[in-house]
């Protein structure tokens, strides 16, 4: 379940503690049809990915123990929350959730990072074979992919990382810029500390109460400015970022076109998020001055959301193509051994019944004739074997469903899974 | 044959500018690479193309105002390839290439064949004197260009509308240093075309400034650059103000390019007596 099809409340009455997935797993593997499996357990998702041999049966036993690992409900209120996916849609659904397709803020990292931890908890436990070894290596390549393919995670989605993104339009480089932080507040904190991974190098941090104003800029090391003094010093500031809780304005149009003259026309960038106006907006009707408050940002950020959904549609492919890979290799693998068996189950019957016919009514033959006898029998049963094995082997991708229910035919026909 | 290679020259450049904008609106990063080497492909066979009727007329094709727009064409060309050698800037081709285009267009489809040269122009000054002239104005040219990127990113910033297509602009700060930088190597230029040109007119014709229109024209663009060049570095003059004097100036340019010799005959406009 994700958090589309279930509310928190129910998503938390199933979550694994990180504590418990390993015994989780081990008791998961008891079930004599679940092979491997790999259980995800984060705020917004809870699944377990197996490889099972008989899908119905299995499902249901994972629903089961979904419901009852942590003895709190029957099933019953469950199954309207509970999405279940077999064979090919299975995989591409983990390709998605690796990809954050699958994720409420389509595009953010944090998934993949979730996805691999819980993978190598999984394979401590002993409960990841050959094909989800191979399944989720491959998803991280899937993610990989329409991360270096598309610009579905370029575009910034917090208010910080889009502040970042905005002074990067208007500064060729930050390197060489200082930034002004006014007010000792946790955002502006948080808005520094991405300025500075953008490149930033000079900072000062100033606020009423001087100590904090120390304090601040001994954490980000920025250097610290007395507030009354803080006017003088905005000629040498780039980028001033306003979070304080002040009521009246701190910076006002015409000390800022006065700044302006003294910097000779230097662009500056102003950023107001403070509990209340900051910075007067008259401010970016000035000539080389942008100034963007807390909903300004917000706004540019959900732009980006959107504009990441439209990218979705391009990784949606690249999730498709990777899944018809995964599924043909699937195939193969399921493949060889139903040849390998069903040849072996028809040259078991010829050689009893050979055995039989010689040892009674054909006793009498010749050498000669008992060897004619015998590439007689096998040039049937290879001729009778043709026709089915080429359909099996054959390679095109519009036909892998076909494929699939050729090979289970198979299967059940001839009695191979005993 | 020079005609020839001209349309292909034309082709090309129809073909980098589709390249170009396509670009803008999908972001592929094939398509970026690409762009530049289909117009540098235009370039060479446009080089080509100049060079031949170099051979066979004997003096360079910038005698009638066809010929002169396909050798204006050219160094507009040239420039931009310089630029990009330094800046990705993919949006000023999908504005210069369209242009080279129209321009190569327009030099074969009124007409071919050289006239005869008149006398008053079989002299070193000519090729001289239009180069650079052409030269500065090509600069000028580009930084139009440069200047209007910059006010249309500049407009996006201050209406807080980030779309994906300014992404792919480079900084503001980039664009005005870019700009800056056209306008120190267009203004020498420019002034260097007026000196030769003034100077062959005292030689050839007795007097060094007549008065004419394209003089009087030249003249106001050239204390319009000079005013901006000072203000630059003296007074901070950046930013939209720059941007925009400088597509200004580069309009008055463009306008009597097109239209100022038919309006105002003169020796500009091919009466030399």
């Amino acid at each position: 379940m994700n958090h589309r099809s279930a509310p928190i409340e129910v998503r938390e009455s199933v979550a694994f503690e990180s504590s418990y997935i390993r015994q989780a797993l081990i008791q998961l593997r008891s079930h004599a049809t679940i092979h491997e499996s790999v259980i995800l357990s984060t705020c917004n998702r809870v699944e377990i990915v197996a490889a099972v041999s008989n899908g119905a049966s299995a499902s249901a036993q994972l629903k089961a123990f979904l419901a009852e690992h942590q003895a709190r409900k029957s099933f019953d209120g469950l199954d309207n929350h509970v999405y279940t996916y077999h064979g090919s849609d299975a995989v591409r659904h983990l390709f998605r959730v690796a990809a954050s397709l699958d994720s409420m803020v389509i595009g953010e990292p944090q998934i993949l990072g979730q996805l691999k931890q819980y993978y190598t908890a999984a394979q401590e436990a002993g409960t990841v074979g050959t094909i989800l070894h191979r399944l989720f290596h491959r998803s991280f390549s899937v993610a990989k992919r329409v991360r270096n393919e598309t610009a579905i995670a370029s575009r910034a989605v917090s208010v910080s990382s889009v502040a970042v993104e905005l002074a990067k339009r208007i500064f060729d480089r930050l390197d060489d810029k200082t930034v002004m932080l006014i007010g000792a507040g946790k955002m502006g904190d948080l808005m520094a500390r991405h300025l500075q991974r953008g490149g930033v190098q000079s900072l000062m941090v100033t606020n009423r109460t001087f100590d904090r104003a120390v304090e601040l800029a001994g954490r980000i090391h920025g250097s610290p400015i007395l507030f009354e003094d803080f006017p003088r010093y905005l000629t040498l500031a780039d980028l001033v970022i306003g979070c304080t809780g002040s009521p009246e304005i701190l910076i006002g149009a015409a000390t800022v076109d006065r700044v302006l003259r003294e910097r000779k026309q230097k662009a500056m960038f102003f950023i107001d998020i403070g509990d209340r106006r900051n910075f007067d907006p008259a401010i970016n009707e000035i000539d080389n001055v942008y100034l963007y408050n807390i909903d300004d940002l917000k706004d540019v950020a959900e732009e980006n959301l959107l504009e990441r959904s439209s990218e979705a549609e391009k990784a949606e492919g690249i999730v498709q193509q990777e899944v018809e890979h995964f599924t043909g290799w699937i195939q193969s693998l399921d493949q060889v051994p139903t040849i390998t068996a069903l040849r072996q189950r028809l040259e078991e019957i010829r050689q009893k019944e050979l055995e039989r016919s010689l040892g009674g009514a054909l006793r009498n033959l010749s050498e000669e004739q008992r060897e004619a006898l015998e590439d007689m029998t096998t040039a049937m049963m290879n001729k009778i074997l043709h026709a089915p094995l080429t359909h099996i082997k054959r390679n095109s991708g519009d036909e892998d469903d076909e494929r699939t229910l050729y090979i289970a035919a198979l299967k059940k026909l001839f009695d191979l899974e005993r | 044959m020079d005609v020839t290679l001209l349309k292909v020259t034309a082709l090309l450049y129809l073909l980098a500018s589709a390249s170009f904008v396509v670009y803008i609106f999908l972001a592929r990063d094939l398509i970026s690479r690409l762009s530049p080497i289909i117009f540098l492909t235009g370039f060479v066979v446009h080089t080509a193309a100049l060079g031949v009727h170099f051979m066979q007329a004997g003096y360079p094709g910038i005698a009638q105002f066809r010929e002169a727009l396909s050798f204006y064409a050219w160094l507009l060309v040239a420039g931009y390839l310089l630029i990009q050698l330094k800046y990705r800037l993919a949006i000023l081709g999908a504005i210069i290439a369209p242009l080279a285009f129209l321009m190569t267009l327009a030099a074969f489809a009124f007409g071919t064949g050289g006239g005869e040269l008149p006398p008053a122009l079989k002299t070193y000054w000519l090729p001289v004197h239009v180069t650079l002239a052409f030269l500065g104005n090509a600069v000028f040219a580009l930084a139009f260009g440069v200047s209007l990127i910059y006010l249309l990113q500049e407009n996006y910033l201050k209406r807080k509308k980030v779309t994906s297509v300014i992404k792919r602009f480079p900084s503001l700060e980039a664009l005005d240093k870019l700009n800056y930088l056209l306008l120190v190597w267009g203004f020498p230029l420019m002034t260097l075309g007026i000196l030769t040109g003034s100077m062959w007119a005292g030689i050839h014709w007795g007097n060094y400034w007549s008065w004419e229109p394209r003089e009087i024209s030249s003249g106001i663009v050239w204390l319009l650059y000079a005013a901006l060049l000072h203000g630059r570095i003296t007074a901070g003059l950046r930013g939209k103000k720059a941007a925009l004097l400088t597509m200004v100036g580069f309009a008055v340019v463009l306008g009597y390019f097109l239209w100022g010799d038919s309006l105002f005959p003169s020796r500009h406009g091919g009466r030399f007596e």
